[in-house]
């Protein structure tokens, strides 16, 4: 039987790439001076000068991770961390400057604003350049805005939450991204209602060697629910460009929220984010994750059950391809009675890629009557890419039930000669195996992405398998 | 003592799972005669000239400079052909043998076949020290069972480092029941170097007061359409602490191999913790892999039907656990040795 052969994701509707214009570009490197700088151009408050002057120690005191993928190549003096594009914040698509706005619309998001969309925001470079929302939710009280505004008009409620959730020393890129932080989105959704639209933010990183470090904070009150979708892209360049984002989310008691990402930076991205939720009592937290792009990716989203009854999901799936070193995974710590977690991971390596999932499972002591299942698949589409599962699960009380499987493996022969059996091409059926494999994550997605995925990994099999 | 059986590939330090770290552990300085030993082996040839090397893993530098450089047992047994009897080396440790460190190597030839049963056993409450290596190399088409008894109490210190190696076509089993150990610290691992060739692993743990296991298991398939299998079944109760660490590493060129594990641990107290970490290395396309992993406590609808047949909560739960571990324990042959063992569970669950 011949070999499957599936190049990698064509990119060329993210890899185009604008001149690398901006209206200011602080001169590369980490030092006390450019976060003096930087906190200067954004007009910090003080205390938000001091946390970042306090991050930049952190991050001097803490150590590169000893384990996963090797980020040797990362030379923080080669890195521009802001950069503000042409443009100020505008909330009509006219008032955007006409390359930018014609990157947004390549990547379909003004199209998605008016067909699917509660409301939008649009980060270029450092900057958000567009943010705007339906105003019926802006009736009922929603704030969805960019987050330097938030800094400015909602103090109080970011000053108590602003890196509460993810603690400055958590990790050195985290306490990188407290230092030298710049755009991202604000969302607090009162309590009891219900944005039953997404909202989504869309962030692009244009300028070389360059960062993008921004700070999205979400707020669902108590019986509030909402869907965001992030999404993330950027054109290729030959040096490293790097990614740190935080992502904060307080998930009130009894309510909802669902966090979809299509993480889709290019391949010389080093994609080094931190998310993280803290779920009240009986309140749900879903992930919806698609990890395509970067060259490393080192992404774990997290969800602390703190509430009786909480709940969260995480569904996700990494695609790697040439050159790629894709660990990522999810983290649960169970720290309340009644809680329950679910989590169904797949990754697919192909062409000389590596997808690693790595997770945690914690069960604490106080935690009883909790429930915890963990599924994860890998699909290996060669013999020269690699597939690692590394999971912790920790488990300190006895009232739990908890399982975890993992599977690994290549398409099985046996299905590909049942499918070709009923007439279909050996093409067809590697295709069909391998779209059958993605659904139960590309049926999770906002429709317009589920639909991009899948006509990806059809264009990259069509003519590609023989 | 810093950096204890480490993990073949590590994961974020905050999990608290990449090597243990053991304080206030005492390392006799002298290592003084341990003449406790029963060996009972006909139609084998015995010397002490064991092969001393630097093993893959290994739980730590000193511990593998111990046993290289300071063992007070030496034994190299050399298997050919088929040993119709069970091989049996038991240590016994008491006030007189406290100590022991001890290199095991198991040299089984080509189309040999036999069973070798390895116990400890530290009855009373006396502190023992024991660091032990045993290595077993499984050459073309040899059949070798190795039934691995810790028995030692529930003070002592017991480190145990197993590396094999298996041929083309060889078949290495391994049943291990392990009990023993304030502090019970493993490290295994299996080279499955030939084509076909077959390591299974079959163990119980049994852990109660303060004990703490740290198993930390490595199979790494080479050989093309090479197996292994870990089932792993195990109960803790009162502040009982077990970390498990499996890995099945598919080297590339594996191909066809297939690897599985399952891990089961009963949590029969609130107090008890078990960690574990099943990993799957994969840099071979052609493979099948597949792990899983579960904890909690036994099931109250089968506690409250085995206790509406008369039997006390205690009673009925012991009974669950023998259950759970029958399947392992029917792979011992020797009814003695498989009652003895059974006898021990109940005096543990105690």
């Amino acid at each position: 039987m011949s070999k499957t052969n599936i190049d990698e994701i064509n990119r060329n509707i993210y890899d185009f790439k604008n001149k690398d214009e901006y209206d200011f570009k602080i001169k590369k490197g980490l030092t006390k001076e450019i976060i003096e700088e930087i906190s200067l151009q954004k007009n910090d408050p003080d205390w938000m000068f001091e946390l970042r002057l306090k991050a930049l120690e952190v991050y001097n005191k803490l150590e590169l991770p000893t384990w996963g993928p090797d980020l040797s190549e990362l030379d923080m003096n080669e890195i521009a961390t802001y950069v503000r594009p042409k443009s100020k914040l505008n909330n009509s698509w006219e008032d955007v400057p006409e390359d930018i706005k014609n990157t947004f619309d390549k990547l379909g998001i003004p199209e998605a604003e008016k067909t699917s969309l509660a409301g939008v925001g649009a980060q270029y470079d450092s900057e958000v350049v567009y943010h705007s929302m339906k105003k019926e939710l802006l009736d009922q009280g929603v704030i969805y805005t960019d987050m330097e505004t938030a800094v400015r008009e909602y103090p109080e409620l970011v000053k108590t939450h602003f890196m509460k959730c993810v603690p400055v020393y958590d990790h050195k890129f985290v306490a990188l991204h407290a230092a030298v932080w710049s755009g991202g989105s604000f969302v607090y959704v009162p309590k009891g209602v219900k944005v039953d639209i997404p909202l989504q933010s869309y962030f692009r990183l244009n300028s070389p060697e360059s960062g993008q470090f921004e700070h999205t904070l979400i707020i669902v009150d108590e019986g509030a629910s909402l869907h965001f979708i992030e999404g993330c892209s950027a054109p290729k360049y030959n040096k490293v460009n790097l990614h740190a984002g935080c992502v904060e989310l307080y998930v009130k008691d009894n309510s909802y929220l669902r966090y979809s990402t299509i993480e889709n930076w290019s391949k010389n991205m080093l994609n080094l984010n931190t998310k993280k939720a803290i779920v009240g009592k009986n309140a749900k937290m879903e992930w919806v994750s698609g990890s395509f792009g970067s060259k490393i990716s080192m992404l774990y989203p997290m969800s602390i059950l703190n509430g009786e009854g909480a709940k969260t999901e995480f569904t996700g799936i990494s695609f790697a391809g040439k050159g790629q070193n894709l660990d990522n995974g999810f983290k649960v710590v169970h720290n309340a009675q009644n809680t329950a977690s679910v989590v169904n991971a797949k990754s697919i390596s192909k062409n000389g890629g590596k997808c690693t999932y790595r997770s945690l499972v914690r069960i604490g002591e106080k935690a009883k009557h909790s429930k915890s299942s963990v599924s994860c698949e890998s699909l290996m589409l060669d013999d020269i890419s690699v597939s690692d599962t590394i999971p912790v699960n920790d488990i300190q009380t006895d009232e739990v039930e908890f399982s975890h499987e993992a599977k690994i493996g290549k398409i099985s022969d046996k299905t590909i000669f049942y499918l070709m059996s009923r007439g279909l091409s050996e093409e067809d059926a590697k295709a069909m195996i391998v779209r059958g494999f993605a659904y139960p994550i590309s049926k999770e997605l906002p429709v317009e992405y589920a639909v991009e995925m899948n006509n990806l990994i059809n264009l990259e099999l069509e003519g590609a398998i023989g | 003592m810093v950096g204890l059986n480490e993990t073949p590939v590590k994961t974020s330090r905050n999990f608290n799972i990449n090597n243990l770290k053991l304080e206030n552990i005492e390392i006799p300085e002298v290592i003084e005669k341990f003449e406790n030993v029963t060996i009972v082996a006909e139609n084998l040839k015995i010397d002490e000239e064991c092969s001393d090397f630097e093993p893959s893993f290994g739980l730590s530098d000193f511990l593998t400079r111990q046993v290289n450089e300071n063992s007070n047992q030496k034994l190299r047994l050399q298997i050919d052909g088929k040993i119709q009897n069970e091989v049996k080396i038991y240590f016994d440790f008491d006030e007189e043998n406290l100590n022991l460190v001890e290199n095991i190597e198991i040299i089984a030839k080509e189309n040999s076949d036999a069973t070798v049963i390895v116990k400890y056993e530290a009855k009373e409450n006396w502190e023992c020290y024991h660091n032990g290596r045993l290595r077993v190399v499984a050459e073309k088409n040899a059949q070798i069972h190795v039934i691995f008894v810790n028995l030692m109490n529930t003070v002592s210190n017991h480190f145990m480092t197993m590396e094999n190696m298996v041929a083309e076509n060889a078949q290495l089993h391994y049943t291990m029941i392990d009990f023993g150990g304030k502090n019970s610290v493993t490290n295994y691992s299996s080279d499955l170097i030939g084509n076909f060739s077959e390591n299974v692993i079959d163990t119980i743990y049994l852990g109660k007061e303060n004990q703490l296991f740290d198993l930390n298991y490595i199979a790494q398939l080479q050989g093309e359409k090479s197996k292994i299998d870990m089932e792993v079944q195990g109960a803790l109760k009162d502040t009982a602490k077990k970390h498990f660490k499996g890995t099945i590493d598919f080297k590339k060129g594996c191909k066809k191999a297939k690897g599985n594990e399952n891990e089961a641990c009963m949590l029969l107290a609130d107090t008890a913790k078990s960690i574990a970490l099943p990993m799957l290395l994969c840099a071979e396309e052609d493979v099948e892999g597949n792990h899983s992993s579960s904890a909690g406590k036994i099931g109250e609808k089968e506690l409250f039907y085995v206790m509406s047949r008369g039997l006390e909560k205690k009673e009925a739960m012991k009974l669950m656990v023998r259950a759970k571990f029958h399947k392992i324990l029917e792979k011992i042959a020797n009814e003695g040795l498989r009652e003895y063992i059974l006898k021990e569970i109940d005096e543990r669950l105690d």
